[in-house]
């Protein structure tokens, strides 16, 4: 274990320990914070306009899906969908989301939007809304068309909340998400640095933590976490030496897989996940109206997800840059089975990327990862082809 | 200097010992419960057989699955890396690679080198490998080792829709209670099975000249059965079998 510091609770634990309780167990951690008189709403993907949520005074909530059998939610979708759709829906429906106040269902892609109509019709939360974003971004009707829909998510909020949004709360917000995007960024440059200043398991889990953990309290924590990895306190010596990789896909809520990866000699030093860089790119802009801000955000990011449309080649472009930026080798596809977004996008990537001298290998997965045996294999030797 | 190959796959357990003028011998065993005792018992065999004691070996370099529970190895490697290593010894100009063993088929391209440059693998069951072909065999109560040459005199091979191996097996006791001959049951499994490894083949887009490896090799009617599929020639090796376990010491010579 990590030598042990003061907290402010007067219990020794190293500042990751907050994080990494809060991925493992996100809805105990939701549970506690309704308990304190915090509404809880549940997002569905890193297109979720946060800032809104905090604003009005609820907590946003990264939801993940899930690790048990799915047993209620097949009854509901089809054998098509990803299972984050499934464990999504699974989870609500066996009642282990029920701290939730509601949810809120940002349309990325088909799956998410059907399933926001099956949650709505199955369960009885208090609040519940579609942020449905334009498919193609780079135009002024897709900025003017996203500034609308937020203008409507924030009266579907002030109406639930009954209290209205002022400019100044979501100011306020905005700040302590750029702060938080930033240092997420500034712990991701730290590691591109230096490997072995991290582990790969625990910087997924100080991303999932941030999606889970009290916004308010986050910066801070962030700023504490950065000294503790300064100094040199979750060091593992090695990582510098290993093949430098990167990931791309939509979730990966699994931990062992860049432990897996660290074993086979390979190292994750930059990403292009929602559960990744995604979350954290680029930050929201002060000094322009909060709502058009926001909107530029999304509509303007360098790095869409595969549901957005850029440009026929903006992906690529990204991920080749990524890959020169970061002196990584290779790229491997992290993929959910069954979500089209990705697998659509996945021949032209990976043809993109070998002409341009960067590896490419897939794994796709479900809830669970691929028996190690297999999975080491495939990894392995594409570490050793590198 | 001698150099030795081991490797552990799920059901048999494989060694070959080369030197710079080639291969000196080669050993089968079944793994069995425990991969590290396979890989010690194999080298052991391996090295009576070729009278050879442990103190001549330079290098040992293991493979397969159990890859790892060789002790007294020098390195391991994925059997993916040591198939391609093999095959570009047995045959320089191949470049395409198709292994199918026990649980895993895998299709590789292999530069001038030996190299792997790309390889797809199966990752979603098992249909399409020896441990499928197994299972049909019990079913249909005939030797495996007898299923090339019956499916070969098939003209109308029975048509296996399931993929999932307990199915497929249900399948082939349907159509032997309808009293389909027993030949055309096999083909119909030969054909079942290649198309598996051929889409697999397709992922990687593998090109002629083409090798195909490990144990299923042995079974000319996958092959033929393969080669019609994929529309061009399979090469198979006298070593098939053993492939992985020859890349290995390869590499271990190289190395």
């Amino acid at each position: 274990m990590h030598p042990a510091t003061a907290t402010e609770k007067g219990t020794f634990m190293n500042e990751l320990d907050h994080f990494q309780e809060a991925a493992k167990n996100p809805e105990g951690y939701g549970k506690n914070l309704k308990a304190s008189g915090r509404p809880v709403i549940g997002c569905l993907c890193s297109y979720a306009p946060e800032e809104l949520i905090h604003a009005a005074g609820a907590h946003p909530m990264r939801l993940f899906g899930t690790k048990e059998a799915i047993v209620n939610a097949d009854g509901h979708l089809q054998t098509y969908c990803c299972s984050l759709a499934k464990g999504v829906l699974e989870n609500t429906l066996t009642g282990r989301l029920s701290f939730l106040d509601g949810a809120v269902f940002p349309h990325t892609c088909d799956t998410i939007q059907r399933l926001s109509d099956i949650w709505r019709l199955n369960t009885d939360y208090d609040f519940f809304a579609d942020v449905v974003y334009p498919v193609k971004l780079n135009t002024q009707s897709a900025l003017d068309y996203t500034v609308d829909i937020f203008e409507r998510f924030k009266k579907n909020l002030e109406s639930w909340s009954g209290q209205s949004l002022s400019e100044a709360d979501l100011t306020r917000s905005i700040e302590i998400f750029n702060s938080i995007r930033d240092q997420l960024a500034e712990i991701y440059r730290m590691r591109s640095k230096d490997p072995a200043c991290l582990s790969g398991s625990l910087l997924s889990s100080v991303v999932k933590g941030s999606m889970i953990l009290d916004r308010d309290e986050l910066p801070e924590r962030l700023f504490r976490l950065r000294k503790e990895i300064e100094e040199g306190r979750y060091a593992v010596p090695g990582n510098e030496r290993k093949k430098r990789l990167i990931v791309a896909g939509s979730l990966c809520d699994h931990p062992d897989f860049f432990s897996i990866l660290e074993e086979s000699d390979g190292v994750v030093v930059w990403d292009d996940l929602c559960t990744g860089s995604r979350y954290f790119d680029e930050t929201v802009d002060i000094g322009v109206p909060p709502l058009e801000a926001i909107a530029r955000r999304y509509v303007e990011r360098r790095r869409p997800c595969p549901a957005k449309h850029l440009s026929n080649t903006a992906r690529g472009e990204a991920l080749a840059a990524m890959a020169e930026e970061h002196k990584a080798s290779g790229v491997i596809f992290f993929l959910l089975k069954f979500c089209d977004p990705h697998a659509f996008d996945y021949p032209y990537l990976k043809e993109y990327l070998e002409t341009r001298n960067v590896s490419v290998t897939l794994v796709e997965v479900e809830n669970q990862l691929p028996p190690e045996g297999q999975l080491k294999t495939r990894l392995e030797t594409f570490i050793h082809m590198l | 200097m001698y150099a030795v190959g081991i490797d552990i796959g799920s059901i048999t357990t494989k060694a070959a010992v080369i030197d710079d003028n080639g291969i000196l011998g080669t050993r089968i065993i079944s793994t069995g419960y425990n991969a590290s005792e396979a890989g010690q018992r194999v080298f052991d065999e391996l090295l009576r057989e070729c009278s050879l004691k442990p103190s001549d070996i330079g290098a040992i370099i293991s493979t397969g699955y159990g890859r790892n529970s060789v002790t007294f190895a020098d390195k391991s490697l994925t059997e993916i890396i040591c198939h391609g290593a093999g095959a570009h010894y047995l045959n320089p100009s191949v470049r395409a690679v198709v292994d199918v063993g026990g649980q895993d088929s895998k299709a590789l391209l292999i530069d001038d080198k030996g190299k792997t440059k790309d390889f797809a693998m199966n990752d979603k069951c098992a249909a399409g490998t020896g441990r499928f072909l197994e299972v049909m065999a019990r079913a249909l109560e005939v030797d495996l080792d007898a299923f090339g040459a019956l499916s070969l005199q098939s003209d109308t091979p029975c048509r296996i829709s399931s993929i999932c191996t307990v199915f497929a097996e249900s399948e082939v006791i349907s159509l032997i209670s309808r009293g389909e001959r027993r030949e055309d049951i096999i083909a119909g499994i030969h054909e079942s099975v290649a198309a598996r490894v051929a889409a697999l083949a397709h992922r990687v887009g593998v090109h002629p000249p083409l090798m195909m490896t490990g144990g299923v090799a042995r079974n000319i009617g996958v092959v033929t059965a393969l080669e019609k599929k994929l529309g061009m020639p399979v090469e198979v090796s006298s070593y098939a079998q053993v492939n992985g376990a020859i890349g290995a010491a390869v590499l271990a010579l190289k190395n």
